[in-house]
């Protein structure tokens, strides 16, 4: 007689593949979470977005972190090299300090010339009171985090043609070349949002006229039509009406591709079956686009826009550089680099190139993060 | 005497009248130079004394210092534009007469000259002068340019130029034989000589024989035009005027009196220039000048000229250079074999602002015409800083007048270019100007803020530099100050239409003028005045365009010029000198920064003969031209 094995226990479908907690929890996650447990093993992008946040934390709080103003001339420092800071003096500690620059003006080439003076010491100063400045319009304050020593000087990255600290002048710079990325990519991101949403949406004849007209914005040659754009604001603009011009004609020139993607992807979901759904059902178009097909790849959006902002700092850079973006009195990278296109800065000068550096590293940061995102952003794969 | 070996050592028998005319009686022939050594042999080309004038015009010690030179060479130079070839014009400088190297007029291409009550002139030409084609250079290419050319209709339709005429009045020309001109107006015309002698010459003879078969005097009308119009001119004058560019030297076919003629057909990068085997100079040696063979222009980004020049790709380069890159010329000098030197500009002011008398703006215009106002800009701007940060501090801080270096300066002429914010804020409040908004800036009478836009020109960080330092100063009188560069062009067609409240540039020319050259850059006579171009505009055109000058003391200025022009009186033109400086620097029509600003100038150090010290100026030295780069020459 045989016996039939019937296993008494209820039946269990997953008793084949058995779901570790940790199994369980992965696949039940959420498409964002899944998206952030994908990024995290992308070493690169993890340490691009540290990078990233700690250079927007100096631009938030430049005016604290740079020992002066942005303004500030010492005519007596002109073109002064870098100073290098010390902690020891013939062989005792005494703390960070720098040696006093001697200046000679050397009449037989009409050099500057400077030379450390050793039996100058001038110990940092920290948390001291030195330029007065108004920190984001809420506290007047004149406290820094360090300055040089009372009646000293400290110039980490040297000076430029008018004596201003180049350390303090780019960290000052800092804060308008990275959020004008930012801006930019907020008002270009709505712009491409709203204008791909009508097209993909409503194909057909919106569709049409809105694609010819991407294309014609896209067969300018994209400089000279900034150039041109740039040229039309109006000189007595203050500064910062003139940076969200400029920020604005960067987001104009912008959307275009990120308008594309959101049209193509809504054109292949709006034909899908939970689409036809909530439509049967009486929702408005805003709400099906908004509520049921852009959440679908936002993902993809978020990560495109990542890889944009560079774009956008560049644009600035490379406006500025030509002497069509920003003006002094505004400060950014571009204005900074533009100051030093000349055969004096490269030959005698070569501190005042420096701007580049945070440039690039802003640049490769920012490509990275986006790179990572595009791969996370599809976590399914 | 100095000796040099290789170079045949001619005798001077001197004839040495007052202008410096001396007579070269070379004892043997002197050497060829060896460019033309072979087509001299060969007989295509007379020898030296066959194309040398009866009596050349020699360049001796006596006149620069000048040591005597050896043939050869090619000197390269560098300009930021095309048209920048005209320089050769400049630097060239051959003239009817000249400016010599203590600005006194002598006679160059002319073998002499005799002024007769300041009205009349005689121009003795040289015997055996020759066109560089060989052709003798006689009147009848006087009478060519004065008959055919510029009482033409067609080619000249409102007639001879305005230097060829005082108040309106033509001369009387007379050709008494070939080697004589003369000119006669009715009254004194102290610009004439002046005119021949400026750094753009007035050109009152043209190459007749060349020029004739382009004239429908000469040729046939028919033809010209369809010649012409196949050359894309619209008729046979255009055509003409475009052959016959003795300035912009774009025609290599035009027979020159310059010491190098150009041998490169526009449009070019690169520019050779020969030298004009009839020139009609010498050295003491009887050598025929130039020295150097031939001059190459190269055509490159004037941004690039420093980097270009430190890397030792120019001989003799001064255009494109400025203060700020000594330090870098300075490195390369011994590595590339050149040395630097500063010459001084000659400038009234290196940079001066320029309020727009005649701007649309009609609240800024009356506020620019109170004396007070523009004293107070003036007295708050802070020379002795920008002097320290932008020029070494080797500049002369000082208001737009003549260097100090000047017999006709006097300290007073400072009054108001010292740095006083204190008065001139008083002087502000004075005029009304004494309520101030949130920021701190002045409004003017209709509410308006006090912000004064400066256009620029665009063509250095130097003048952006000093606007900022000035913006900081004047931020403190209540004054704030936007930048605005512009073309070049564009710039000036703002300023002359009046859209302008203030522009950049530099100030007077002639910064060391003596009494005998004309005051007219101190009264409202020319266009490109930038404080009052509509009132140099109308007496430029004689009324036709602009407007007539308002206030009292431009119109006070135009008198004064008026009278000086018409009096041949050394000691009342010096009065009349005086006075006009003294309104001038009184009224502060415009804001001069600094002065006697040194220029770096570049020599290879193989080339002899270049002074150490000079002026380096468009008017009246013509850059290099009035210490003659003919003379200059290649060492071993």
């Amino acid at each position: 007689m045989t016996t039939h094995f019937v296993s008494q226990e209820p039946f269990d479908p997953h008793s084949v593949e058995k779901l570790t907690p940790e199994q369980e929890r992965l696949y039940l996650s959420s498409q964002w979470r899944l998206m952030w447990l994908k990024l995290k093993r992308h070493r690169l992008a993890v340490g691009s977005s540290i990078v990233l946040v700690v250079i927007y934390l100096f631009a938030f709080f430049c005016e604290f972190l740079s020992p002066y103003n942005l303004h500030t001339r010492n005519t007596d420092f002109i073109y002064a090299p870098p100073q290098r800071v010390h902690l020891f003096h013939d062989g005792g500690f005494i703390g960070p300090f720098v040696y006093g620059h001697t200046y000679r003006l050397n009449m037989e080439n009409l050099k500057r010339e400077y030379s450390p003076d050793r039996s100058d010491i001038q110990k940092i100063r920290f948390f001291c009171r030195g330029d007065a400045y108004d920190f984001w319009g809420l506290v007047e304050t004149d406290v820094h985090l360090f300055c040089p020593a009372a009646n000293g000087h400290l110039f980490l990255l040297g000076t430029d043609r008018l004596g201003r600290d180049m350390y303090s002048r780019i960290l000052h710079g800092a804060k308008i070349s990275l959020t004008i990325g930012l801006v930019g990519i907020v008002l270009s991101f709505i712009l491409g949002i709203v204008i791909g949403g009508i097209a993909g949406y409503y194909g057909g004849f919106v569709d049409n006229a809105i694609q010819r007209l991407i294309e014609i914005l896209r067969s300018f040659p994209e400089l000279p039509l900034w150039m041109a754009l740039s040229a039309t604001l109006p000189v007595t603009w203050s500064p910062i009406l003139v940076f969200f011009g400029i920020t604005l004609i960067l987001a104009l020139l912008d959307w275009t591709g990120l308008a594309r993607a959101v049209r193509s992807k809504l054109l292949s979901l709006r034909e899908e079956d939970y689409c036809t759904a909530a439509q049967l059902m009486g929702a408005k178009p805003g709400r099906i686009i908004g509520r049921h097909l852009l959440p679908g790849f936002m993902s993809h959006l978020i990560a495109s826009a990542s890889l944009s902002i560079p774009g956008m700092i560049l644009g600035e850079t490379a406006l500025s550089f030509l002497g069509l973006g920003l003006r002094s009195p505004i400060t950014s990278w571009g204005v900074l680099l533009n100051e030093a296109q000349n055969i004096n800065v490269v030959a005698l000068y070569p501190w005042l190139m420096l701007p580049v550096v945070p440039v690039i590293v802003v640049i490769l940061a920012f490509n990275f993060l986006g790179d990572g995102l595009r791969d996370a952003a599809d976590p399914y794969k | 005497m100095r000796e040099r070996p290789g170079i045949l050592r001619g005798r001077i028998a001197a004839a040495v009248a007052a202008l410096l005319i001396s007579q070269a009686v070379p004892a043997s022939p002197p050497a060829e130079p060896p460019l033309l050594a072979q087509a001299v042999e060969s007989g295509t080309l007379p020898p030296m004394s066959d194309r040398l004038p009866q009596v050349p015009l020699v360049m001796d010690a006596s006149m620069n210092n000048l040591n005597p030179g050896r043939y050869g060479g090619k000197m390269r130079m560098l300009m930021g534009k095309e048209k920048d070839i005209r320089r050769m014009v400049v630097f060239g400088y051959s003239r009817l007469v000249g400016f010599t190297a203590d600005l006194e007029l002598a006679a160059d291409i002319l073998h002499s000259f005799e002024i007769r009550e300041g009205r009349e002139f005689v121009f003795r030409l040289r015997k055996g002068h020759r066109w560089s084609d060989g052709h003798p250079f006689t009147s009848d290419d006087f009478r060519f340019y004065w008959e055919d050319v510029v009482n033409n209709e067609e080619l000249f339709p409102f007639g001879p130029p305005k230097s060829l005429r005082v108040d309106g009045d033509l001369p009387v020309v007379e050709f008494p034989d070939d080697w004589t001109v003369v000119y006669r107006w009715s009254r004194p015309n102290p610009h004439f000589l002046v005119e021949l002698a400026s750094p753009r010459p007035l050109f009152i003879y043209m190459p007749r024989h060349y020029l004739e078969s382009f004239h429908p005097r000469y040729a046939d009308r028919e033809a010209l035009d369809e010649q012409a119009r196949s050359r894309g001119s619209r008729n046979w004058s255009g055509y003409f005027l475009k052959k016959a560019r003795q300035y912009k030297l774009t025609n290599p076919d035009l027979p020159s009196l310059q010491p190098w003629i150009n041998t490169t057909r526009p449009p070019a990068e690169r520019y050779l220039f020969r030298r004009n085997p009839y020139f009609h100079r010498a050295d003491e040696n009887g050598l025929q000048l130039p020295y150097i063979d031939e001059v190459q222009i190269n055509i490159v980004s004037s941004s690039l000229i420093p980097a270009k020049t430190g890397a030792g790709e120019s001989d003799l380069q001064g255009h494109y250079l400025r203060l700020d890159n000594f330090t870098f010329l300075k490195e390369g000098e011994k590595r590339n074999g050149y040395d630097v030197l500063l010459w001084k500009a000659l400038n009234g002011a290196h940079k001066a602002l320029y309020p727009n008398f005649n701007s649309r703006d009609g609240q800024w215009r009356s506020l620019v015409r109170d004396v007070r106002f523009r004293r107070a800009l003036s007295l708050a701007v802070n020379r002795h800083e920008i002097n320290q940060v932008i020029y070494y501090g080797l500049a002369n801080e000082s208001g737009n007048t003549v260097l100090p270096s000047c017999p006709l300066y006097d300290d007073r002429m400072q009054a108001w270019s010292r740095f006083d914010l204190e008065e001139a804020n008083a002087l502000l409040d004075a005029l009304g100007l004494d309520v101030r908004n949130q920021r701190g800036i002045r409004l003017m009478p209709d509410g308006r803020p006090l912000e004064i836009i400066v256009h620029t020109a665009g063509e250095s960080t130097e003048e952006t530099d000093i606007l900022e330092l000035v913006h900081d100063s004047w931020l403190k009188a209540g004054i704030k100050v936007y930048t605005k560069p512009s073309q070049r062009e564009v710039f000036r067609d703002r300023i002359f239409s009046g859209e302008t409240m203030m522009s950049v540039w530099s100030g007077l020319e002639n910064g060391m003028p003596t009494p005998e050259i004309s005051p007219g850059e101190l009264a409202p006579t020319r266009q490109d005045q930038y404080h009052w171009p509509r009132w140099g505009q109308y007496h430029e055109t004689g009324g036709k365009a602009g407007e007539e000058p308002d206030i009292e003391s431009a119109r006070e200025l135009l008198g004064l010029y008026r009278e000086w022009s018409g009096t041949t009186d050394p000691v009342r033109r010096k009065e009349i000198w005086q006075r006009m400086l003294e309104i001038y620097c009184d009224e502060v029509y415009n804001i001069g920064i600094v002065n006697a600003v040194p220029q770096p100038i570049v020599v290879s150090s193989r080339l002899r003969n270049v002074p150490k010290e000079g002026l380096y100026a468009w008017f009246p030295t013509s850059y290099f031209g009035i210490y003659h780069p003919d003379t200059f020459w290649f060492d071993e």
